[in-house]
């Protein structure tokens, strides 16, 4: 009677483990938009998108170290990407998460910088690059366009 | 019953009832108060590694990401690969990631592991599951405020509060005033 008691637990908590592992990780709200925007075309013409929701879809290929309160998503564009970016612990992407892909719902945002905010942004992708920042290459503040999340589903690998 | 007596047994019982919880969240708020200094959630290791330079321009071909990985010494299961710019590229691993700068052959192999047990305990600490968690752990923090009211009381006489208990308690609301002039 014990082992069998013991049997269904065990099997009970395997199937509970191997549920973890194998589903979605989900944030926020469910996505509701069925078609995902091209990230090229936002990046080209932000001011098209910034009223309303967009759904956007695509690799990982960034996440905050820290908090977990940013991710980078690749473009369809070579070397584009778009960050997706929430408040402290609103979502806590995981750093393991880089690499898979995934669907994002949200509102355009534009973060205007000034040179100064500007510079410390480029000095910090320099030194995370290994590279020599030289301050000058800055000469003006900068809008840089990222995307405030409703929903976010990373998909299982 | 005196109120004495149910002071004591409802700050006894309530002290074993949430001992878990306070040991939960005793670990997870050191963990998380050094956020600055380390990562709570992961351990990362990075090692500097060389492999041949790559002239192949844009986009890197599955065979030469392969030949990379080969050379790199990788056998983690390749997720996906980016490249940020020209020159370089990123590949994304079961465990980990390598960053290369396609041009010098410069190689930063990442590695990320969870920090088991831990991570969950930091995950419940900042009301990562939300919903429910929300009031169990608003009701926890309200019956931290009670086993501390009732602490107060447990003893009479000189080791109690009207004895050496009151200048205790008082130093115990200085302290974090003090820090709060010094650093606002």
């Amino acid at each position: 009677m014990r082992k069998s008691y013991l049997t269904v637990y065990v099997l009970l908590v395997l199937s509970f483990v191997s549920s973890l592992a194998a589903e979605e990780i989900k944030f926020g709200e469910p996505i509701e938009l069925k078609e995902s925007l091209k990230i090229s075309n936002i990046l080209e013409n932000p001011g098209d998108y910034m009223n309303g929701l967009i759904r956007v879809e695509g690799t990982i290929i960034g996440v905050c170290a820290h908090m977990g309160c940013w991710m980078e998503i690749a473009g369809d564009e070579p070397f584009t990407k778009i960050r997706i970016k929430v408040n402290d612990g609103d979502m806590v992407f995981p750093l393991t998460a880089k690499g898979q892909n995934a669907i994002i719902e949200g509102e355009l945002v534009a973060l205007d910088l000034s040179k100064e905010q500007a510079t410390m942004m480029k000095q910090a992708e320099c030194e995370e690059k290994g590279e020599h920042f030289d301050p000058d290459s800055v000469t003006e503040g900068i809008t840089v366009y990222q995307i405030k999340p409703r929903g976010v589903v990373i998909l299982s690998e | 019953m005196k109120w004495r007596k149910w002071n004591n047994l409802l700050h006894r019982d309530l002290g074993y009832l949430f001992f878990g919880l306070t040991i939960i969240y005793v670990i997870s708020g050191i963990s998380l108060n050094h956020k600055h200094n380390w990562n709570p959630n992961y351990v990362q290791n990075k090692q500097i590694l060389s492999i041949s330079p790559v002239s192949e321009t844009s986009p890197i071909s599955e065979e030469r990401i392969r030949r990379i990985t080969d050379e790199l010494g990788v056998t983690s299961t390749v997720k996906s690969t980016f490249q940020p710019e020209p020159g370089r590229l990123q590949i994304f691993l079961e465990e980990g990631n390598v960053s290369v700068d396609l041009n010098s052959g410069q190689a930063e192999l990442e590695t990320i592991r969870e920090r088991r047990i831990l991570k969950e305990l930091n995950y419940l600490h900042i009301n990562g599951p939300r919903s429910v968690w929300t009031y169990v752990s608003d009701l926890y923090a309200l019956i931290l405020g009670l086993l501390a009211v009732t602490g107060l009381f447990v003893l009479k006489g000189k080791k109690g509060f009207s004895g050496r208990g009151k200048w205790l308690t008082l130093l115990g609301i200085v302290i974090p005033i003090i820090f709060l002039l010094i650093y606002l």
